[in-house]
């Protein structure tokens, strides 16, 4: 009956908090059905439309969002490959050799997600303006390499590691060469890993603002950054800016929900060692 | 036989990292294994015996020394190219990948022509199967197998490709006792029947005893003593080895040579040496449990400190008068003995040992 009572506080709790976290997103919701002239009401009443998504997606009012989401798809899921590419080798490295300076490498790399973008801006600002990498895909990709690499090489590392090195030793002994073994035997067993990892940092290369705020203009410009478009000119449009905000919000979730199954067992690798 | 000999020459490992002292982990090996023999590397955690393994197989870099398999130096070529089969302690299978697949795994790397069509691994793994015990098995996946059948998936892998040597590491230690017997003499049947040259890694002297032809006691990097199991337990080379191998343990009992046989134990224990030793030597005596017997009269009188009826057996710890440490003595399964009960016990010297105190080698 105790046991009882405690589950229902925990499910009451639960809820309360539910209702917390997604009030926001609720208020986005209720504020972007909205038209343009019942913005300000203070009651729950009004006429729905689809007219604040029409105009967001339909790229009228002079603001090119499909392009901005085009953007953010294209220099995030760069940003990630491109991690993935240079990370993957570098954390299977980190996890098997211990070399000289490595631990400082790993260290500076980790220093990378704890210090504040800000502090860095200015300089990679004047940087890019010179060597022509403002507002371009390449310089997107690159300076988001600050967001996902240390990500992918610090959980990739730590997957790798709870590998046993006998694995490919065995593969060794048999006749295969060393990249044949992290190809053919490493590669293979953290691909849930590698799909949670992935996500992730998908996810903070996609809601990262302030690269994109300073280092693009219109080119190259993310949603993070476009969505607040709307918000300029004579009037501020709420509407809009909700709308074109719960669109950026969707390739995150649908990704989400396709590799959901890869990242309960991503997450939980290395907790339940067989 | 398909076997090769196995040859290493003063081989030598020296763990270097900045900041901190370098550890010798293996000092100076000289080890010959006729083709098709068994060897035991036997010692403690820590003693070497694995990193010697390593070194074998191409996983560890070595320091010095050299390594020859069938005749040829193999210490300059990788891993890759050695033909060395190596069954880890933790089996090390892939574990999406079934019986078979992991079997026909360490056939696929070869290129070319070595490598064989796919019939001829289909064929391979089918025989190995055969051979190993796994034949119902080659479509399950390695999570779904008991210990004793990974340790078998294990071996067959690293039988499959012919290695030149085999080398066997802990290959027991995961499994219960049951399956412990039978793999064991599963294993010794298939190295019989198959001829490899082999050496097993192990801390268990009775894996050892068991399944070698020869033991190699080693130690801090050394080996202590190599001969047949009979060698080293008849006739231990020291006190390690004395120690380590046997079990129950031998008694170490500190004394004093007195010239004339004997060794003094305490005022009243005196013991008859299997050697004669010049008066006033200190020496440790080495009694094996199994050689010391219940006497009715004569032998060496002792006080009973415990008795363990063990069924077939009994095991009988007793102070001799005046010393120190105790005696551990083998008894038949029908005496009984009680706490302070007073006994004799007399000591065959044959079977008696004799080391020297400081150096602990063997005075026989």
């Amino acid at each position: 009956m105790r046991k009882h009572l405690v589950g229902w506080l925990c499910d009451a709790a639960l809820v309360l908090y539910f209702l917390f976290a997604l009030f926001p997103i609720a208020w986005m919701v209720i504020l972007s059905l909205k038209p343009a002239d019942q913005l300000f009401s203070t009651y729950f009443s009004f006429s729905p439309t689809l007219d604040g998504y029409r105009t967001v997606l339909g790229d009228s009012e002079g603001i090119p969002f499909v392009r901005f989401f085009v953007n953010s798809l294209v220099v995030s899921v760069g940003a990630v490959v491109l991690s993935l590419v240079v990370g993957l080798p570098a954390a299977y490295a980190s996890a098997r050799w211990r070399f000289k300076g490595s631990e400082n490498l790993m260290f500076t790399l980790l220093s990378f997600r704890f210090a504040p973008e800000l502090t860095v801006i200015i300089p990679l600002f004047v940087l890019y303006q010179k060597l022509g990498l403002f507002d371009t895909y390449v310089g997107m990709v690159w300076v988001l390499q600050l967001v996902t690499l240390p990500l992918i090489v610090w959980i990739m590392r730590s997957y790798f590691a709870d590998l046993t090195p006998e694995l490919e030793q065995a593969a060794l002994l048999d006749g295969y060469t060393r990249k044949q073994a992290f190809f053919k035997v490493a590669l293979p067993l953290v691909k849930p890993g590698i799909a949670a990892v992935s996500l992730l940092a998908f996810i903070f290369a996609w809601n990262n603002f302030v690269f994109p705020l300073i280092l693009t203009s219109n080119e190259a410009q993310t949603v993070t950054v476009g969505a607040l478009s709307f918000l300029g000119g004579d009037r501020p449009k709420y509407n809009l800016t909700a709308a074109a905000a719960l669109v950026s919000v969707v390739p995150p979730l649908l990704l989400a929900l396709t590799i959901q199954r890869y990242l309960v067992r991503g997450l939980s690798f290395g907790a339940v060692k067989s | 036989m398909t076997g090769t000999g196995l040859e290493l020459r003063e081989l030598r490992k020296t763990y270097r990292s900045r900041g901190r002292p370098s550890v010798d982990a293996v000092r100076g090996i000289d080890l010959t294994l006729r083709s098709g023999e068994l060897l035991g590397l036997l010692g403690p955690s820590g003693c070497g015996k694995s990193t010697t393994l390593r070194m074998i197989a191409g996983l560890e870099s070595v320091t010095g020394g050299d390594i020859l398999v069938g005749g040829a130096s193999v210490v300059e070529r990788p891993a890759q190219q050695r033909n060395i089969g190596v069954a880890f302690e933790n089996y090390a299978l892939y574990p999406p990948l079934s019986v078979a697949e992991n079997l026909a795994f360490g056939l696929k790397a070869r290129r070319g022509a070595a490598r064989g069509s796919s019939g001829d691994i289909e064929r391979k793994v089918k025989d190995i199967a055969e051979r190993v015990g796994l034949t119902d098995l080659l479509d399950a996946r390695p999570a779904g197998l008991s210990s004793g059948q990974k340790q078998r998936v294990s071996l067959a892998r690293a039988l499959i490709r012919e290695p030149d040597v085999l080398l066997l590491d802990e290959p027991l230690s995961h499994l219960d006792a049951a399956q412990r017997d039978t793999t064991r003499r599963e294993l010794k049947r298939i190295q019989k029947d198959l001829g490899h040259t082999t050496i097993l890694v192990t801390h268990d002297q009775e894996e050892a005893l068991s399944l070698a032809d020869r033991i190699a006691v080693m130690k801090d990097g050394v080996i202590q003593q190599l001969g047949t199991p009979y060698e080293i337990y008849d006739s231990p080379a020291n006190v390690f080895v004395a120690d380590f191998v046997g079990e129950p343990a031998i008694t170490l009992l500190p004394g004093i040579a007195d010239g004339d046989g004997h060794a003094r134990l305490s005022d009243a224990v005196r013991i008859a040496l299997p050697v004669p030793v010049e008066r006033g030597r200190e020496v440790v005596v080495g009694i094996r449990p199994e050689d010391v017997r219940l006497t009715a009269e004569g032998g060496l009188p002792a006080r009973v400190v415990a008795h363990e009826p063990l069924l077939e057996s009994g095991l009988a710890t007793l102070a001799l008068d005046g010393v120190e440490r105790h005696l551990v003595v083998l008894t038949d399964p029908e005496v009984r003995l009680a706490h302070d009960d007073r006994v004799r016990v007399a000591a065959d010297p044959e079977h008696t040992h004799v080391f020297d105190a400081e150096t602990g080698d063997s005075l026989r």
